[in-house]
């Protein structure tokens, strides 16, 4: 029993470090999606981003330099993603798969030219843990939830702000007027147009986010790769969470706890393969759950480009 | 008389210019999207100090200008048939089939296990496992389709999820019970009379996969275009609405698209192994299933352009390493070739804008036919 409790608290730790970077993409898709645009990318904007970071911050020294990288690398392919989509008015799901091929092989190609080697890339500065005095003394909780990376801090802000953005702000209501019927907004006199662009370069921005807290934050380095599905599995929470923050959040606890319990099974016991599967096969199960209990309500016009006639 | 022959050749000749155009408006967008990724890439060659000129050449001669190239090429080129079909047959239902990376593993593992489990059979076991590896391909693909249609899942995430499921599943039995003797990780070696054979003629490790492929490409337009199953499969995609009041279930046909298609990427698997490797390494090739996306879209999810698509993209791979050889050029930039084409193939109004309006009509009235809705 005691030793129950004793793991409960790292387990805690590891459930918040493994939720922080869906959340973040999370978000992201959330604004892209509720203008009406898919955004399957995130797994490639997350990696082009992590990529980026680590390039700031090792040219720079400086964690804080390597975040913006990140972001202005997350921000410049989201709004290739949006040239494509709303402008050229390409498949958004091809679009999005191209993003991800672009930015497995894109990193892999700079990789070499930048640090002359494929695989992990040089050591930089990254986001450290920071104890919050008082609130990491709490028991149980205090050191899982206040033990954490300045980013993990800026993740608790920023659900609350986007809540209250999408669904308090006047933005937030054409935002989501844009996804569910574009030709109402244009005949209000707003642009479906530029307010895709908008949601479009925020998950491109909050994805860049997840993205250098893998690089800078889980671990202090690049490798090929490293965000391995999650991008798609940041869509699964967006998608439980029925385009709702909190929801999304909610749902990316889930998979964070699944992935911190898999680090406690027993590899003796349980094959390492079977292990690796557990937190995709959780992703079947809730998005399955989600379509069935018909949870799932995408926004109307999502997937479909907007012409102005 | 000399009246009905006019007639006769006048609409044969209006036949002629409608197959004409028709071919013209399938290559606008793979022509266009090509060209604008060698222009960014001649770009990001002159980035990284080489002369896009040399890299580019080498890439082409590497990729079309020898035996051992050619060879080469065709070798990369056998199993992105076999993906690109098992995207190509989803997208005519409408359905987006990510899962060519996993069920390209199930077929991998099955072919593996069975050539030397059926050893004992000689040549015989090389149709017997790669009817086996149809079978499970499937069987896997069959999953998401009916996830899709039952369950309301989204296909793109579950095969995406379902990719990493049957990496980790194929790799546990090869490490565990089809594993080798000795320190390399990986299953036994199938007998050589299980291998498929080799083409010869210079062409290096080229073997008589490639003769299956086509055949495979053969038979999904015998399949989608020859018979009633491809009829409703490819209704479906153009309007669940109007098939569903034919009569036709959307369900079973989704299952069914998804299903076929992963018995495709399963067999193209079992090639790899029996054709190629002999057995499968852990960690095995990667990223074939993928690239198939790619291939599929650039050639417009027919079978013809699928094979042309698997062609470019086995001689980008191909070429690249001699580009590397002959510059200083990363091999990788073959593969952000590849994902910069995917980005444009589907920009219609890039091609508008490119082209012109009427042209774009042409083109765009058969992308969108293409692509199933």
């Amino acid at each position: 029993m005691d030793e129950i409790l004793g793991s409960l608290g790292p387990i805690l730790q590891s459930t918040i470090r493994n939720a922080t970077p869906l959340i973040f993409a999370a978000l992201g898709g959330l604004f892209s999606e509720r203008s009406g645009v898919v955004n399957i990318g995130l797994e490639g904007l997350m990696l082009i981003s992590a990529f980026a970071g680590v390039v700031g911050a090792s040219f720079s020294g400086s964690a804080l330099v390597g975040l913006l990288t990140a972001i202005g690398a997350g921000l410049v392919f989201a709004l290739i993603h949006a040239l494509m989509t709303i402008t050229f008015e390409a498949d958004q799901i091809i679009s999005g798969t191209a993003i991800n091929l672009l930015a497995l092989s894109g990193t892999g190609f700079l990789m070499v030219v930048i640090f002359g080697s494929g695989g992990t890339s040089p050591r930089v500065n990254g986001f450290e843990s920071v104890a919050i005095p008082l609130l990491s003394d709490i028991p149980l909780i205090g050191r899982a939830l206040f033990d954490q990376s300045l980013l993990v801090y800026l993740m608790y802000a920023l659900v609350p702000t986007v809540f209250f953005v999408v669904f308090r702000t006047p933005f937030g209501l054409r935002l989501r007027a844009t996804g569910e019927a574009p030709e109402a907004v244009d005949t209000a006199g707003v642009s479906v147009y530029r307010m895709r662009y908008y949601g479009v370069a925020l998950s491109g921005m909050l994805a860049a986010l997840g993205g250098a807290y893998l690089s800078m934050g889980l671990l202090s380095a690049f490798t090929e790769n490293m965000t391995n599905g999650r991008g798609f599995i940041a869509l699964a929470a967006l998608i439980f969470g029925r385009w709702n923050p909190i929801g999304a959040a909610g749902a990316a606890l889930l998979f964070g706890f699944a992935q911190a319990i898999t680090f406690r099974v027993d590899q003796e016991a349980v094959p390492i393969e079977f292990i690796e599967m557990l937190p995709y096969i959780l992703t079947i199960i809730v998005v399955v759950i989600a379509g069935f209990s018909g949870r799932s309500v995408a926004p109307a016009a999502i997937g479909r480009p907007y012409r102005k006639e | 008389m000399s009246e009905e022959r006019r007639e006769q050749e006048g609409s044969l000749q209006s036949r002629i210019i409608q197959v004409i155009i028709g071919i013209g408006g399938a290559l606008v967008f793979p022509v266009i999207a090509i060209l604008i990724s060698f222009v960014i890439g001649a770009v990001i060659v002159l980035a990284t100090g080489n002369n896009p000129l040399t890299a580019y050449s080498a890439l082409i001669g590497g990729a079309f200008g020898s035996a051992t190239g050619l060879g080469r090429t065709l070798l990369y080129t056998t199993p992105l048939i076999f993906t690109g079909l098992a995207v190509a047959v989803a997208f005519r239902a409408g359905l987006f089939n990510i899962g060519g990376e996993g069920q390209l593993y199930i077929g991998a593992i099955t072919a593996a296990w069975l050539g030397v489990s059926l050893g004992g059979l000689g040549v015989a076991a090389i149709p017997l496992a790669l009817a086996a590896c149809v079978v499970t391909g499937f069987m896997w693909g069959a999953i998401p389709g009916v996830l899709k249609a039952y369950f309301g899942a989204h296909e793109v995430i579950t095969t995406i999820m379902l990719n990493v499921i049957a990496i980790n599943l194929a790799y546990y039995l090869a490490q565990n019970p089809l594993r080798q003797q000795g320190p390399i990780p990986g299953t036994e070696s199938v007998p050589a009379e299980v291998r498929i054979p080799l083409i010869g003629i210079g062409l290096g490790r080229t073997n008589y996969g490639l003769a299956i492929a086509l055949l495979a490409a053969l038979v999904v337009y015998l399949l989608l275009w020859r018979t009633r199953l491809g009829f409703r499969i490819r209704a479906v995609g153009l309007s669940p609405g109007a098939a569903g009041y034919a009569g036709m279930s959307i369900g079973v046909n989704t299952v069914l698209a998804l299903a076929i298609g992963g018995s495709f990427a399963a067999l193209g698997g079992g090639v790899e192994i029996l054709g190629v490797y002999g057995n499968m390494d852990v960690p095995f090739v990667a990223n074939l299933g993928f690239s198939g996306i790619g291939v599929a879209l650039l050639g417009r999810n027919h079978p013809v352009g699928v094979v042309l698509g698997a062609l470019l993209f086995g001689g980008l791979n191909s070429g690249a390493q001699e580009m590397q050889f002959a510059t200083d050029v990363p091999l990788q930039l073959a593969s952000v070739l590849l994902a910069v084409i995917l980005l444009l193939v589907t920009a219609t109004r890039l091609v508008e804008f490119i082209i012109g309006k009427r042209a774009r009509a042409l083109a765009g009235a058969r992308l969108e036919k293409g692509l199933g809705g």
